[in-house]
């Protein structure tokens, strides 16, 4: 596959040049399955070859879009244009805000991600490597787990009240499901020629499960991390909206009941750049943590 | 599989309720212990019971107030939903059959992905108020991802043989698109979408929620908006928690009816 993938475009290589997210898809697709049909002549065909170059100009693209319906629409609260947002974004910066609200938002997102993974990974060991204690957990986890974080949130708002606390509650139930599941298939997906040469050379069960279990588990644990971190990411915005006086999702509902649509857009940017940003960070840390394991980064 | 073999001798031959006792065993005793909490609380906070939830339960299905606001949260899904479903498809489609189109869509695509749905709410309630049109376009928005990545990811995994074969033939490209193409891609679409209506059910409940909380009185229906009046007007946990359960039996039925779904238009997966 990634042969013909280089005989057939030999830019592709250059994929990851314009960041992990093209890199990401450009690895899950070497191969175009249907070639363009139009010829380009030459110097355009090279500039557009490039996968770099596309990015900027597909940005550039929908940034002009953008400001020409801001322009034809001509209501700021409505559509702000994107020098506008850029300014509303160096204002907020400027006066410290910004940081503020993305460094509690932040906060809340690794307390809360840290109580889900040191709760959800022991319960993950024990119910894949003991099957009477999965089936008594599990049924309950799969009653539990239908019932989305945000359907949480007024209960929540009962017993934490308005706060810190609701946001960290709401993002650690939802971070757990993915990390628990994730560790149980880890586990249970270790290779059983592995324990069975380790048990042969009697090595005692504790460290079975910490030399040969957890290497095996890892990789698919980070997954479920990945996915709980996106998962959580996306709660804490709902549960911040509603629930809490501070953070990213305050923000951007207080500037929307302002009008300050400027200001909005800022912090939606903001969002986005921070969620894209642990992602990034977690594909760091798996590369890292699992050098050997060689995804489809698919997930 | 079982799990790993480990603990070998684990699993004995037992009667058969063993398996449905263990099963239920947490979740009764979990009840219990909520029920005999709720006992020892003084009435004045009308703690919630598993018993006043069954009998709220039962007066919000008889009043229709919960009927209604279900049907009413599950039209605004399968709307967003089918938006989500032909702009996915349609531009996944072209995504992973034209790689420029590939090239140009992803970097916002990639950058867009990140937001959540609920940070767009309060756009689309600037736009579009705090109807049902600003839920249900949050709903399209959340389901768009899954779809369209996993359109693009399925399209771009058919078989060169396939295309190069139907190609040498003389098939033109609008067949193979139809014939080869979607075929091929269609585990991966089926997939797409259930991930998706997933999410989107997710979503219109933390718009509805939103929306009443946001909007001042849950003047917009659903049944997000029923929890949010009953936390902030009628003050009734047990409605809460009735309303939880029929969310989290609604989200287990939607995965159920998609996998069947899966199971019967692509019997050669598994």
């Amino acid at each position: 596959m990634q042969g013909v993938a280089k005989t057939r475009d030999p830019r592709s290589v250059d994929a990851g040049k314009d960041g992990a997210a093209a890199r990401a898809m450009a690895s899950i697709s070497p191969v175009a399955p249907l070639p363009l049909p139009l010829t380009v002549p030459g110097t355009a065909r090279l500039i557009l070859g490039h996968p770099a170059a596309i990015s900027v100009l597909s940005v550039a693209c929908f940034l002009l879009l953008w400001w020409a319906v801001a322009l034809w629409t001509a209501s700021p609260i409505q559509l702000p244009t994107p020098p506008a947002v850029f300014l509303a974004l160096v204002d907020l910066a400027q006066s410290g805000e910004l940081f503020d609200n993305t460094w509690i938002s932040f906060q809340r997102l690794l307390i809360s991600m840290g109580v889900a993974t040191v709760l959800a990974v022991p319960l993950g060991f024990a119910m894949g490597l003991s099957p009477r204690v999965n089936s008594y957990i599990d049924p309950l986890m799969e009653m539990l787990r239908p019932i989305s974080g945000i359907a949480w949130i007024p209960l929540a708002l009962f017993i934490f009240g308005i706060g810190g606390t609701l946001p960290v509650f709401i993002m650690a139930y939802v971070a757990f499901f993915p990390i628990l599941l994730n560790t149980v298939a880890g586990v249970r997906g270790t290779d059983r020629t592995l324990i069975a040469a380790a048990r042969t050379m009697g090595v005692p069960r504790s460290r079975i499960i910490r030399l040969v279990v957890l290497p095996g588990a890892v990789p698919t644990i980070m997954v479920g991390v990945r996915i709980a971190l996106a998962s959580a990411w996306a709660a804490i915005i709902a549960a911040e909206l509603i629930g809490s006086p501070s953070g990213l999702g305050f923000s951007i509902e207080w500037y929307r009941e302002l009008l300050m649509s400027a200001n909005v857009f800022a912090y939606i940017v903001v969002v986005s750049a921070v969620g894209y940003a642990c992602d990034l960070l977690l594909r760091l840390l798996r590369a890292r943590l699992t050098p050997w394991v060689r995804g489809t980064q698919l997930s | 599989m079982s799990g790993t073999n480990i603990q070998s001798a684990e699993l004995r031959r037992e009667p058969r309720w063993a398996a449905p006792a263990r099963a239920l065993a947490l979740p009764i005793a979990l009840l219990a212990v909520w029920q005999v909490w709720a006992m020892t609380q003084p009435d004045v906070m009308r703690a919630p019971s598993p018993a006043h939830v069954v009998t709220t339960f039962m007066q919000l299905t008889a009043s229709g107030d919960l009927p209604g606001a279900l049907l009413q949260s599950l039209g605004r899904v399968v709307a967003g939903f089918a938006v989500a479903l032909l702009l996915g498809i349609v531009l996944g489609v072209a995504m992973g059959t034209n790689r420029t189109v590939r090239h140009l869509v992803e970097p916002i695509v990639e950058g867009f992905r990140p937001v959540a749905p609920m940070a767009i709410l309060p756009i689309a309630i600037l736009w579009l108020g705090t109807g049902t049109s600003a839920s249900v376009s949050i709903v399209a928005y959340a389901a768009f991802f899954p779809l369209l990545l996993n359109t693009v990811h399925g399209v771009i995994q058919v078989d060169r043989k396939l295309l190069q074969a139907s190609r040498t033939m003389g098939v033109s490209d609008l067949r193979i698109l139809r014939k080869v193409v979607l075929p091929a891609a269609m585990p991966s679409i089926l997939l797409g979408a259930r991930l998706a209506m997933g999410v989107a059910w997710t979503a219109i409940i933390a718009a509805e929620l939103a929306v009443g909380a946001k909007a001042g009185g849950g003047g917009s229906g659903g049944i997000g908006a029923m929890m949010f009046v009953f936390y902030a007007y009628s003050i009734d946990l047990n409605g809460i928690v009735v309303c939880m359960i029929v969310v989290g039996l609604v989200a287990l039925a939607i995965d159920r009816v998609f996998r069947l779904a899966e199971r019967r238009l692509v019997p050669w997966k598994r």
